[in-house]
């Protein structure tokens, strides 16, 4: 017995010592850590007693969405007026950039204490839908508190995976190119046509580079790589392809990536976009910081809705955006695109998350504040209402995306695996931006993974 | 039996005051710690039920590519970073040991890095340090030498981050300063006479003595190193770009489990990590017996 007491004594030690070197060597690490974790174990903790106290029947719902400073006001506000339209229900909030977005998210679901209320987007939606983690909206439109009577079929449709309604629009918005007038009038290049081509394309970057005469002004961004949507994707679709096909497979073919990656390599080449080093270190500039906003790219590729947000950077020339280049006798790419909105399935308020949706997309004192934030509103009547509330700059965007809306069709959701496949796009077109693959290594690199991830 | 009762007997007020740390131990170490081991043998995307995968998780590892350039990157900020480390700790230390006045003002402003060098606001500043308009690069200039972005360029951006973790050389160095204060003062007053310089009586007196030092510096930033996150996720931007050239073990691990979903794998990561970090501590502890040398 003793020998064993010994033996337990001694395992047990050398786990705490163990335990003791790891806690001291990830000291140096938990600073940042910690601040991610406790906002959300705060707004928990401050849940419970609104859940217990029935008396009144004070309810907290929590909300949480992507955005720079800007629209961190803009949502603030329009959840305190929800909170004065009904005082019985707390509006938590949360919200981070972009990309900490949807690494929080996931953690936040995976851990059962996920907001009630989410943002979403088409990127990442399928990830979430098809792991059952949002719920059914329908239920919340047939019992009364969620309202699409003023949304046309197509915008619903956007929000359904499988035919189940997991999300519906916050506002609609298309991708294009933009460009600032006063940059180009300085630079004697003539403004890109609403209907060019990716040759036209080519050629007006070449065109800026040539007409600058400087060292630090590229024509575009290096579009080759980074996120396939929507550049790729466009490509692909006036191919006829896509990412995807509708069972879940790799829908486009090496020759069309070769292609596009050729393109790219060709303007690398030229000097027209900038050197893989540039386009590394702004990478994941905010938008005050990035190139087209610092005057190193000519024009650059956003969604419409963000149009006026470029503006307010600017103190001379006109914002304007023209359609992502056409392939010369292809189809259209457009899909819509938009911000969205989505109950995740472990709310214990679904019904309050609900009016709060109804609220954020449907009330005149809520869209009064959102305008055009993440795109057109998609209610009709709600994109009535808000038309002479526009600033030029977010007229342009409406009226980018009434033109550009009846070209889209439908796209396919991304299936399970999508992010390591366009991790794999973004990790082989930066090894060819460094030159350490050629254009065929890389294609082949990443057909490789696909097939792997897809099987 | 009676033995055990006894044992209880006479220890049991001792265990009880160890409860709250006992269930602080069970409750975030080792329940966690044994749930993640069962994961790594399993498929788990952190909404489903996992399922069970024997050591596929494992297997794969082995041939994921990308797996390999983070262990690659990871050793060489291990084998570069610690060294360099330790060296520059006790560079710094022997430096402050030589009797200046002010020493505990140096002492603590010396210290200062360590105490926020893994920071997010470090890891930032590092950035601008050495981006393309950053201050390295201005003193560059002044030599007629044109930099570049440092971060930004695959074959540099790693040693950035070794530099980062050279100059939280703090903690080690205020250990290496207590060891030296340990080293008796006759030793080299003897070897003073019998006509030792100062490389001498360092290499011969300083060196042999503060070995136990050295050797928990080592162990201590070794299994630091390895588990460095916050500089190559906030420096890369969370990619571990350029190239994966910053893509160190522990952001791997993380993309894998909260960006891919794939937390049966990510543990399976996690486990290796364990078993790779117990094995080189284990060669340190073995190998010390040769090099460890202890007064008394």
């Amino acid at each position: 017995m003793h020998k064993v007491m010994k033996a337990f004594l001694l395992t047990f030690i050398s786990t705490v010592l163990i335990f003791g070197l790891a806690a001291c060597g990830s000291s140096n690490n938990n600073s940042q850590s910690e601040n991610a974790v406790n906002e959300p174990s705060n707004n928990q903790a401050a849940n419970e007693p609104a859940a217990q106290d029935e008396k009144k029947e004070p309810v907290e719902i929590r909300f949480t969405w992507w955005g720079d400073t800007k629209r961190n006001e803009v949502y603030n506000a329009i959840a305190d007026r929800f909170e004065e339209e009904y005082p019985h229900i707390t509006v938590k909030r949360e919200f981070g950039g972009w990309g900490d977005y949807w690494d929080r998210l996931t953690t936040q679901i995976a851990g059962g204490n996920a907001p009630d209320v989410v943002s979403m987007h088409q990127f990442y939606v399928s990830d979430y839908a098809r792991r059952d983690a949002l719920v059914d909206l329908e239920t919340v439109v047939s019992s009364g508190e969620l309202n699409l009577v003023d949304y046309p079929e197509a915008a619903i449709n956007s929000g359904r995976i499988n035919d189940t309604l997991y999300m519906v629009p916050k506002g609609v918005t298309m991708p294009g190119w933009a460009y600032n007038t006063a940059l180009f009038d300085e630079l004697g290049v003539a403004y890109p046509d609403m209907n060019w081509t990716w040759d036209d394309f080519v050629a007006k970057v070449t065109e800026i580079k040539e007409k600058s005469g400087s060292k630090n002004i590229w024509g575009a961004p290096d579009g080759g790589g980074g996120q396939p949507q929507p550049n790729f994707r466009y490509f692909l679709r006036q191919s006829g392809q896509d990412l995807y096909t509708e069972d879940g497979k790799l829908g486009f073919t090496k020759e069309t990536l070769v292609e596009w990656w050729t393109m790219w390599d060709g303007l690398r080449q030229k000097g027209a976009i900038p050197d893989a080093t540039t386009g590394t270190e702004y990478e994941n500039a905010p938008l005050e910081q990035n190139m087209f906003v610092k005057g190193l790219t000519a024009i650059t590729q956003i969604p419409a809705n963000q149009i006026y947000l470029y503006q307010q950077q600017f103190k001379s020339g006109e914002i304007r955006m023209v359609r992502m280049p056409r392939k010369e006798g292809g189809e259209n790419g457009e899909y819509i695109e938009g911000a969205y909105l989505s109950i995740t399935k472990k709310s214990e308020h679904p019904k309050e998350a609900a009016m709060f949706i109804n609220f954020f997309i449907n009330s005149e004192k809520s869209l009064e504040l959102f305008k055009v934030e993440q795109g057109s509103p998609a209610s009709t009547k709600m994109s009535e209402f808000v038309k002479p509330l526009l600033d030029p700059a977010q007229q342009r965007a409406v009226a980018f995306i009434q033109e550009t809306l009846p070209y889209s069709s439908p796209a396919v959701y991304a299936p399970l695996g999508a992010a390591e496949i366009e991790q794999a796009f973004k990790d082989n077109s930066t090894s060819i931006a460094f030159g350490k693959l050629t254009i065929e290594q890389a294609a082949d690199g990443f057909m490789k993974t696909a097939e792997s991830v897809l099987k | 039996m009676e033995k055990l009762k006894s044992f209880w007997k006479r220890n049991w007020v001792g265990y009880f005051f160890l409860t709250p740390w006992l269930f602080g131990l069970f409750a975030l170490s080792a329940i966690p710690m044994g749930a993640s081991l069962y994961l790594s043998f399993t498929n788990y995307d952190m909404f489903t039920s996992p399922v069970w995968a024997g050591f596929e998780n494992y297997s794969s590892m082995m041939q994921d590519s990308k797996w390999q350039s983070a262990i690659k990157v990871t050793i060489s900020y291990v084998f570069l970073g610690v060294p360099l480390q330790l060296i520059f700790a006790l560079s710094v230390a022997l430096l402050l040991n030589r009797g200046i006045r002010g020493i505990k003002f140096y002492r603590a402003i010396y210290y200062v890095p360590s105490l926020f060098g893994g920071s997010v606001a470090i890891a930032l500043l590092w950035r601008q340090l050495f981006g393309r308009e950053g201050v390295v690069n201005v003193i560059l200039s002044h030599f007629g030498i044109e930099g570049m972005n440092w971060i930004a360029t695959p074959d540099t951006a790693l040693y950035t981050l070794i530099i980062l973790k050279v100059w939280q050389f703090g903690a080690p160095m205020v250990i290496f300063l207590a060891g030296l204060k340990q080293v008796p003062v006759e030793l080299y007053e003897a070897s003073k006479i019998d006509g030792a310089g100062k490389w001498k009586q360092f290499l011969k007196i300083t060196l042999p003595l503060i070995t136990p030092v050295v050797f928990f510096n080592l162990v201590m930033q070794i299994i630091a190193a390895f588990q460095a996150f916050t500089p190559a996720y906030i420096v890369s931007g969370g990619s571990g770009g350029p190239l994966d050239s910053t893509l160190f073990y522990t952001l791997y691990l993380y993309q894998k489990g909260f960006g891919h979903f794939q937390m049966g794998y990510a543990s399976a990561m996690a486990w290796f990590l364990l078993i790779m970090i117990s094995i080189l501590t284990a060669l340190v502890f073995v190998t010390s017996k040769k090099w460890v040398y202890y007064q008394e």
